[in-house]
Formats: C-alpha cells, sequence, structure tokens
C-alpha cells in the first residue's frame, strides 16, 4: 500500500481522499440547495378553483392560512380571475392551508399545504373543489 | 482450527445486530411519517414518508445556531486539547526535579470525575467571567489527563537516537518537536483528536450549567429543550433527534478505525 | 543532552542548559496544569470548604460544620439516589457478560465480523442525549415499539408505563445504558482476547480440553485484566451517567430514578443549594474512590480508569 502512496504528490494525497471528499460533497449539495432556494422563494403560490362539476369558478375569495406556532392564522386573500387562476405572492411560511369561498358557488375544504422551504414557490396541482351551495 | 459450524454464530450476531439497529430504524421512521404517534398498530413500514417534519424543525429552532455553537465549542476544545497534551506529554517524557510529584497530580486529577466538580468549576466559571461563552464552555475540556499518557506513551516510544541525531545536527528544540517528534505521534494525535471531539460535542451537562441565553445552546442541550417544550407530540422531534445523530454517525463511519482504535487506547492507556 | 560542543566555560554552559531546559519542561506543563488546577483541585477542594459551611449566592458564608452530613442522614432522597446508584453500577457486570460473548462470537473467524463490531459499537460514541430521546420512544406506553412488540406476543394484556412506573422505570433505564455501553466493552474485550497467545489455545487443545474448559481455563483468566477494565468504566459510567436519565426520566416519577448525580445537579441548579449540594459530592466523590480502589486492589493490579465527560 506504501509504494503507491508515496509516488503521489503531497497535494493529492491531502485533496483525494475521504475526509475531504465527503465534506466538499455534502458542501456542494448545500450550496446547491441555497442556490436553489433564494430564487425560489418568491412566496407564490398559484392554483385554481373549481366547482363541483369540474368548471373554473371566476370571481371566487380564496384565502391562505399560515402556520403560526400551533395555530393557523389568516395572512392574505385572492380572488380568482376569468379562468379560475388565483395568485398569492405573499406567502412567507412553509406550511400553509388554502380555501376558496364563493357565495351561490359552495365553499372547499381546508386544504393543507406542506413546503419544502418558506415562501417556496408552487403551483398547486390539484384545483380547490367548491361544493354545498349555500 | 476447530470445526463448528458458523451459522448459529451469524444468527446470534444478526439478532444482536437488529438490536443495536431497529432503535435507530423506528426513530427514523417516526421522523419521516410521524405516523405511530397517534397510530396503533405502529405499522413497520413507513407509509407516505415525507421530509416537512425536516422542515418543521428547521423553522422551529435555530438549528444552524445550534449546530455552529457546536462545531465553535467543539473547534476549540479540540485544538487546545491536543496542543496542551501533546505540549504536557512531551514535558513528561523529560527528566526533571518535580515529575514523581506532578505525574501523582495528573493520576489523582484523572480520578475526580467531572460530575464531581459542577458546582465548584460552575462558580469559577461565573468568576472567570466566562459563563455563556464559548470560551466559558470549551475551558474545563482544554487539557485530558487519558490524553496526555496517550502523547507520552507515543513520544516515549521515539527511538532516544533519533533525537539524538537531530540535535547533532544543530537543529533546535522547537524544530525537533516539529520535524521529528510530531511525524511520529500521529496515532496520538488521531486518537487525541476524536476523544476530544466526542467528548465536547456530546456533552450536555457542562452547556446545560453554564450556558443561559437561547443563542448559546449546543445540540445537545437544544434537543433537549426542544424534548422539554414539545413532548414526545410531534414527529419533529425525531426528524431533530436525527438531524443531531447523523453528523456523528457520518464521522464515526468515514473515521472508523482511529474511531475504535482511538477510543480503545484511552481507556487502556489510563 | 550529553552532546555539548566541548567549550572552556563548560560547567556554566550546561547549567544554563538545564535551565532552559527547565523552563521549557514548565512552560510545556503550565496550560495543562492550569486547566487541572483549575477544574479538578480547586473545584474539589472548593467542595470540601463548601460542605462544612452554609452558603448560598445571596447569603455570606457561615461555617456550619457536620450540619449538611447530618442533614444527609436524614435526607431520604439522598439514601434513595445513592441506592439507585449502587443498583446502577451493580448492573455493570450484567453488560460485560453479554459483552464478552459477543466479543467471543465476533473473535470467531466468520465472515463479516468487522461489520458485526461496526454495528455493535456504533451506539457507543452517539450522543447520550439522542440515545436517551430513542429510548424514550422505544419505551413508550402508547406505541412504543417494546409495549407494541410485548402485547404481540401476549405477554402483557395492559401497556406497561415503562418510564412512568416505580418498578420499571430504573431498569429502563440501564438497559439503555447497557446498550449504548455494550459495543464499548465489547470493543475493550476484543482486544484482550486479540492479546491471548493462540498457541496457549493449542496447548490446552492438545491437552484434550474441551472448549468450555478452554475458556475457564485459558481466556478468562488472560482476560480479566480487560473484564476488570471494562468493571471500571463501566462503573464510572454508571456513577456519571446524568444524560441518559435527566432526558429519560428526569429522575421521576417521583425519585425513581434519581441518581446521586441527579441529585447534585438539582440541588445545586434548581433550589440553588450549593452548600448541600457540595457535601453530596463529596460522599458522591468518596464513594468513587472507594469503589475504584477495591476494584483495582481486587485486580490486583492498575485497571486504569476513563474519564468521559
Amino acid at each position: 500500500m506504501s509504494a503507491d502512496e508515496v509516488e503521489l504528490p503531497l497535494w493529492r494525497r491531502l485533496l483525494i481522499n475521504r475526509f475531504v471528499l465527503v465534506p466538499a460533497t455534502i458542501a456542494v449539495a448545500i450550496a446547491l440547495w441555497n442556490g436553489y432556494v433564494a430564487t425560489h422563494d418568491h412566496g407564490i403560490v398559484v392554483g385554481r378553483v373549481v366547482d363541483a362539476a369540474g368548471l373554473p369558478v371566476p370571481d371566487a375569495a380564496v384565502v391562505l392560512w399560515v402556520l403560526n406556532f400551533t395555530t393557523y392564522v389568516e395572512k392574505t386573500r385572492a380572488t380568482t380571475d376569468s379562468a379560475g387562476r388565483f395568485v398569492i405572492t405573499n406567502n412567507d411560511s412553509h406550511n400553509i392551508r388554502l380555501a376558496a369561498e364563493k357565495p351561490g358557488v359552495g365553499r372547499s375544504a381546508r386544504v393543507p399545504v406542506r413546503l419544502y422551504f418558506r415562501a417556496q414557490d408552487i403551483e398547486l396541482n390539484e384545483p380547490l373543489i367548491l361544493s354545498g351551495a349555500s | 482450527m476447530y470445526r463448528y459450524p458458523r451459522w448459529p454464530i451469524h444468527l446470534a450476531l444478526v439478532g444482536v445486530s437488529l438490536l443495536m439497529l431497529i432503535p435507530f430504524y423506528w426513530v427514523l421512521k417516526t421522523s419521516v411519517t410521524g405516523e405511530n404517534i397517534f397510530a396503533y398498530p405502529p405499522s413497520i413500514l413507513p407509509k407516505s414518508p415525507h421530509p416537512f417534519y425536516y422542515v418543521d424543525v428547521w423553522y422551529y429552532i435555530p438549528f444552524a445556531r445550534y449546530f455552529l455553537n457546536s462545531v465553535v465549542v467543539s473547534a476549540i476544545a479540540v485544538i487546545a486539547n491536543v496542543v496542551f497534551n501533546a505540549m504536557a506529554g512531551y514535558a513528561l517524557t523529560r527528566d526533571f526535579p518535580a515529575k514523581p510529584f506532578v505525574l501523582l497530580l495528573f493520576l489523582s486529577c484523572m480520578m475526580v470525575p467531572f460530575q464531581a466538580t459542577i458546582i465548584p468549576a460552575y462558580l469559577i466559571t461565573g468568576r472567570l467571567g466566562l459563563l455563556d461563552s464559548y470560551w466559558g464552555l470549551a475551558l474545563p475540556q482544554f487539557s485530558t489527563i487519558v490524553c496526555i499518557f496517550v502523547f507520552k506513551a507515543s513520544f516515549d516510544a521515539v527511538p532516544r537516537s533519533l533525537i539524538d541525531a537531530a540535535r547533532i545536527d544543530g537543529l533546535s528544540e522547537w524544530r525537533i518537536i516539529w520535524r521529528v517528534m510530531m511525524p511520529l505521534a500521529k496515532g496520538a494525535i488521531a486518537t487525541n483528536v476524536i476523544l476530544a471531539f466526542i467528548w465536547s460535542w456530546n456533552n450536555f451537562l457542562w452547556p446545560l450549567i453554564v450556558t443561559r441565553s437561547a443563542d448559546m445552546q449546543t445540540l445537545p442541550l437544544g434537543l433537549a429543550r426542544f424534548l422539554s417544550y414539545q413532548e414526545d407530540t410531534t414527529g419533529a422531534l425525531y426528524a431533530f433527534c436525527i438531524m443531531v445523530l447523523a453528523p456523528g454517525i457520518l464521522l464515526f463511519l468515514l473515521a472508523q478505525n482511529e474511531f475504535i482504535r482511538g477510543l480503545t487506547s484511552g481507556a487502556t492507556k489510563g | 543532552m550529553t552532546i555539548a560542543p566541548a567549550v572552556a566555560n563548560r560547567p556554566y554552559r550546561l547549567a544554563r542548559k538545564r535551565t532552559r531546559q527547565a523552563v521549557l519542561v514548565w512552560c510545556f506543563l503550565a496550560p495543562s496544569l492550569a486547566v487541572f488546577l483549575l477544574y479538578r483541585i480547586l473545584p474539589l477542594l472548593w467542595n470540601v470548604v463548601l460542605s462544612f459551611t452554609a452558603w448560598s449566592p445571596l447569603r455570606p458564608m457561615r461555617w456550619a460544620g457536620l450540619d449538611q452530613y447530618e442533614e444527609m442522614l436524614h435526607d431520604d432522597v439522598f439514601w434513595h439516589s445513592l441506592w439507585n446508584t449502587l443498583i446502577f453500577i451493580a448492573s455493570a457486570p450484567v453488560g460485560i457478560v453479554i459483552a464478552l460473548g459477543l466479543a467471543l462470537l465476533v473473535s470467531s473467524d466468520i465472515r463479516g465480523r468487522d461489520v458485526y463490531r461496526t454495528i455493535i459499537f456504533i451506539s457507543y460514541p452517539l450522543m447520550t442525549v439522542a440515545v436517551a430521546i430513542i429510548w424514550r420512544w422505544l419505551f413508550d406506553e402508547r406505541v412504543g415499539l417494546i409495549n407494541y412488540i410485548a402485547r404481540s406476543l401476549d405477554l402483557v394484556d395492559r401497556p406497561i408505563q415503562f418510564l412512568n412506573s416505580f418498578v420499571w422505570a430504573l431498569p429502563s433505564v440501564i438497559v439503555a445504558n447497557i446498550w449504548q455501553m455494550l459495543g464499548f466493552y465489547m470493543i475493550i474485550l476484543l482486544t484482550g482476547l486479540q492479546n491471548i497467545p493462540p498457541n496457549l489455545y493449542e496447548a490446552a487443545a492438545i491437552d484434550g480440553a474441551n472448549a468450555p474448559r478452554r475458556f475457564w481455563r485459558v481466556t478468562l483468566p488472560l482476560l480479566k485484566p480487560s473484564l476488570f477494565l471494562c468493571f471500571v468504566i463501566g462503573m464510572l459510567n454508571s456513577f456519571t451517567s446524568f444524560d441518559l436519565v435527566y432526558v429519560m426520566t428526569g429522575g421521576g416519577p417521583g425519585r425513581a430514578t434519581e441518581l446521586l448525580v441527579t441529585y447534585i445537579y438539582k440541588l445545586g441548579f434548581s433550589q440553588t443549594r450549593f452548600d448541600y449540594a457540595a457535601s453530596v459530592t463529596i460522599v458522591f466523590f468518596v464513594l468513587l474512590v472507594g469503589i475504584t480502589w477495591a476494584a483495582n486492589r481486587l485486580s490486583g493490579g492498575n485497571a486504569g480508569a476513563v474519564e468521559k465527560d
């Protein structure tokens, strides 16, 4: 084993070993993750609201609750456009709940959404479904 | 040599290995599902694992701050420990009038466990004005007797003729230490680094006594505090537990042989 | 140091050299000595002084003679924690015997022994606070793994509240402690086993000794130093096992798992009774020294000691 090690130049022996490579890999992973977080933390939540038949609901009120220690508090409201889409731009939490409501069409369940980091930009795959017209 | 079937040995060892590993698995599973906090019977395999308890922990507590505190305290303790112990170990290879007395002092200090000194140690640290500071956290671990003897043994093993030859070549005392002794004491240094690191990284009692502010908490302290706030009601506690254990396990797996050799020589040299 | 150039004023040179040497030696010793004086010797003396006085940060110091020790005689909690500490120490041999079995298994020439060794050892260097939380979770009465297994096997019909029961709390903590220490004992015993010359076994085998006889006549006597080392380490560990108890039970329920260490901590830092805590510390220390001394005498030599802060 020593014969090979002597051949290697000093810098390689100091740099190319597991005590350097493993921490370096972890550091790179952390840096990449932080880079991703820094470019995707505008707090934008995009989603759709549909009625029980699956048709888009314009002018529905969407409420965003954010977790504050142990309780969810209302953070902001938005209304959907003609295509039933809503955009919230000031989410600053990692643990949120969304619900939509429109008089005459009904209200949706409170949908919990978990994010990987605070204010992560997200587009909801599942629309909020209004039901139980009141 | 002797013929005997191997499978009972494997069976027994696999059983023991499972006993050692299942606790980790159980906590890891809870940290990604949180399910068996609420559900009975608990499921053996994780159902729909998710990383959100880790996200929760990250925002509940200043994990990065605790981690940094632990790293800083450990770094101070390890560096001071290695330097001071190497110096003392080197001094003990020399002959000087008070040597028996110093050896006796060191050996008797070894009989005093740190836990038997906490009250005055706290008062002393207070008088020094070091409560709630990195230096106060690290200071009691600046030197450990076991490691001094590890160094002494490794310096004693350096052939006398080598040192004399270096001295004839006109090397000064310092250069002899750096060029001749230190390269031959690599094993002792590794042992000392590992022991000092484990002691300060895992240390709980001393930070518990010395720290006041939340900003100075180290990882074990943060973990215990988190437990007392949250009780067992959330998977986040176990996520935190895994986050605290992960660096230690990683380090152990990286430097396994050094760890095992260091810990045993630390025990047997004493 | 005999290599000095032959010069006219040689004695003078030598003397100066010796002085320089002495200065060097003391400079090298100074930092370590300072740390030990500050954090070992001085605290010990301070403890002795405190134990004979009545003092707290808010009151002036006053000579109290043996008052603290007299109080200790009537202090049920003290006796209880002393008793618990002794039980804790007495549990160390259990772990050592298990570890001896494991060491014998791992030292056989099977494949994958290094993997087994690593797995069994891994719990030792880990943070005790985290280990305590893991075991709290395993012992949980509602959904803990241990209760689940016991109930699945119909061993119990109602879940046992391990850490909240006066009967089970101390054994539970002891189990966790043995679990953590097992790998360490095993490694020490493995080192001891490797140091036994193999030709002794061969000689014993030629003499017709069977495996159990070889174990009793060759292995065990030669392993005695390692076993005593394990015992001393285990005893020290039990004496100073603060983290595990503090996190797992906090000394409770009631005082069921109170050890001397946790009692000292509580006296000092929750009740601010530094003086009384100091006198309990003195008893704690004397007991420790006494048992270590006895162990050393029994082992017939220097079994050594290890510190684990």
